[in-house]
């Protein structure tokens, strides 16, 4: 096997790897045993000693298999990140940042410099991948290597190929659970979270993108992963639009420095949420009949054709939605769909196309499904299913076109839940912040491209 | 608690399916869903020979090619359907350990129901103890690694070779010296009935030292 295949990485090896084994492998267990207690190495968790428990006194980790098996019976073998890269990709990409955008990129460039832990909060469409540019290419000029991480597949499988056309002159590395290709050494690489926990001290630059899509347990093992992942000097930028309480509070504790993108790439603001309570409103839908409200919410879109999108819990309740409002609304055409629909990339196309007036839907289709100047409804805002983060990204489905900044967001509940105070918390206070920046943003004397 | 195969949370409510499957009432480890996944074998119209499910009992087509052995015979549990071998590639192949719970009660009920003398299990190779760390029999079974009966030279894993290639393999065991088996009744137990060449490689050892019969008791068939 090639050095190159142990670079910044910790692996088990097969008895053929094994047999060509280059100079300079550091192996080391996959698990430290205490009489007290059992850690795995590539993944952090802590075991439980019983469930742990091969025969013969040795272990192995339950909690990252689908990697391979960590066990006392194998070690991890390593080879410390060179840095072996002879060339030095220049940015290829040639669009413009608002101004905004540009002192945010300039920040974060500056922030991997001085090889900080940095959290951006950055409102669903400022444009941030473009804003990572700047900083990126300034850190691969360095010889560094760079990873830009997610914990959804699709997030990376959407990024990879921007930032490849953005550096076009190096080949970036994809990384995740459905990939095939062989892994091979590059100096950037795009791969979940997941993958980060086979590297160890390789990044000097490590890019999470959408950290909080996942709730926090699943997060200890992101962090875990992240901390191995980089060097012990490198520089860690968190993105988000909805930043966990578990993040701000390290942004508190100045673990983690934080910016913001309040505006969006139009510079418009984040549309509020507007909640209405109406604790029946599946009682009444159930029968097939539509409460007043949303009755009269839908009479003036059929009247204006205006295009909007109904989220809610669960999917059996799709079906009895469309069923009402088509009851009520015949010539007005709608769409259902899930995330796990066979039909799905048909139907969102269908709306793409407008050649339906709305969709309702579980999921926050994934990213870069964006319908320009669309309203949302979320019906049932208060089951468990709508997180903060969830709420959040809903709202932020609206007012994504130049054309139409703005937009509606409504929620129907049947009460004011903690999550959908949070979620209007914290779109208040980014357009607050918005406000101010566009204030202070007018006021410069010029404007600097990229 | 957590079912061993979705994750999904177990409640504990009993229905009639569940109590009518083969799954002991007391601390299930997989939810019904995922055990109804699996398909019991009917004892009744299982092939004589080898234990594979049939519509009627009668030798299967697999074993009218293999030379007659009066003194051996095969019982099998469930088919082996796509649920077994994804259950496979995560306890055998991935080496989730945890995964012997899911199997262990029915396997050890299914073995005080046959008459043994002695029972054997197929050996796993030392290279497979040095990096799986278990033997997926003995793992059922809670009985150490190997049990110190046969010993296995090393061979290529019989899931890599084709039916053909597998049929042609040598005899690939042995008998640890000192163990006694004349005049006994053997029950031989291995994770699946494939093609039959690694059970009837075992089951001709045995005898060839004495044994009376030897009866395998596979989990799949
Ligand atoms: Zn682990
Ligand atoms: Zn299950
Ligand atoms: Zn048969």
């Amino acid at each position: 096997m090639q050095p190159k295949d142990l670079y910044g990485r910790q692996l088990m090896l097969t008895a053929t790897e094994l047999a060509t084994l280059p100079a300079g492998v550091q192996s080391r267990p996959g698990l430290t045993i205490t009489a007290t207690q059992i850690q795995c190495q590539r993944c952090g968790s802590i075991l439980d000693r019983q469930t742990a428990q091969l025969p013969k006194n040795q272990f192995y980790c339950y909690q990252c298999l689908n990697l391979g098996r960590v066990s006392s019976l194998t070690p991890l073998y390593h080879i410390p990140e060179p840095n072996e890269f002879p060339q030095r990709p220049k940015l290829t990409w040639t669009g413009h940042l608002t101004v905004a955008q540009a002192a945010c990129a300039a920040d974060l460039q500056r922030a991997f410099a001085a090889h900080e832990r940095h959290l951006l909060w950055a409102v669903t469409g400022a444009g941030k991948t473009e804003m990572l540019f700047p900083g990126l290419a300034w850190a691969l000029q360095q010889g560094w290597r760079v990873a830009v991480a997610s914990p959804r597949v699709d997030v990376c499988l959407e990024l990879a190929p921007r930032l490849q056309a953005a550096f076009a002159g190096t080949t970036v590395a994809v990384l995740h659970g459905r990939q095939t290709a062989p892994y091979t050494y590059r100096q950037l690489t795009v791969c979940t979270t997941h993958q980060l926990l086979r590297f160890r001290a390789a990044f000097d630059v490590l890019v999470i993108d959408e950290v909080d899509a996942f709730p926090f347990a699943a997060n200890q093992q992101l962090y875990y992963a992240v901390d191995h992942a980089v060097k012990p000097n490198g520089a860690v930028l968190y993105l988000t639009a909805t930043p966990s309480a578990a993040l701000l509070r390290q942004t508190r504790r100045g673990q983690l420095k934080l910016s913001y993108l309040p505006l969006r790439f139009h510079q418009h603001l984040l549309p509020t949420i507007q909640v209405t309570l109406l604790p029946k409103w599946w009682s009444v839908i159930v029968k097939g009949r539509l409460p007043a409200k949303l009755r009269r919410w839908l009479r003036a879109y059929a009247t204006s054709g205006q295009r909007f999108l109904i989220f809610v819990p669960r999917i059996d309740q799709l079906a009895v939605v469309q069923a009402a409002i088509q009851r009520q609304f015949p010539t007005m055409r709608g769409q259902t769909v899930y995330s796990a629909d066979p039909q799905r990339l048909d139907k969102v196309q269908q709306m793409r196309q407008e050649q339906v007036q709305y969709l309702i839907t579980t999921t926050i289709l994934e990213r870069g499904v964006t319908f320009p100047g669309i309203d949302v409804l979320v019906l049932g805002a208060d089951d468990p299913v709508f997180s903060t983060a969830a709420l959040v990204q809903v709202a932020g489905r609206v007012g994504r076109s130049q054309q139409r900044p703005t937009g509606l967001v409504r929620f129907v509940s049947g009460s004011y839940t903690r999550a959908i105070k949070q979620a209007q918390r914290q779109i208040k206070l980014v357009n607050r912040k918005g406000r101010r920046l566009r204030h202070d943003v007018s006021t410069l004397p010029t404007v600097t491209d990229n | 608690m957590t079912c061993l195969l979705c994750q999904r949370s177990l409640t504990t409510k009993l229905t009639l399916t569940w109590l009518l499957s083969w799954q002991p009432v007391a601390r299930p480890v997989v939810c019904a869903a995922c055990w109804q996944q699996f398909q019991p074998i009917a004892l009744a119209t299982a092939c004589p020979q080898c234990g594979r499910a049939q519509p009627q009992r009668q030798v299967c087509r697999d074993c009218q090619r293999w030379d007659p052995q009066p003194a051996f015979h095969n019982v099998a549990l469930f088919t082996y359907n796509e649920a077994m071998q994804a259950y496979f590639q995560h306890y055998k192949f991935q080496g989730d350990y945890r995964l012997r719970a899911v199997f262990q009660p029915v396997l050890q009920q299914r073995l005080t129901q046959l008459t043994a003398d002695r029972v054997v299990v197929i050996p796993v190779t030392a290279a497979t103890i040095g990096t799986r760390g278990f033997n997926q029999v003995t793992g059922w079974l809670g009985t150490g690694i190997n049990d110190g009966i046969l010993t296995v030279t090393k061979t290529v894993a019989q899931s890599q070779k084709d039916r053909q290639a597998r049929l042609a393999t040598q005899q690939p065991f042995g008998l640890v010296p000192g163990i006694e088996l004349a005049g006994q009744r053997i029950v031989l137990v291995d994770d699946v009935y494939t093609t039959g060449r690694t059970m009837r490689h075992a089951a001709q050892l045995i005898l060839e030292n004495g044994a009376n019969s030897v009866t395998g008791l596979t989990l799949a068939r």
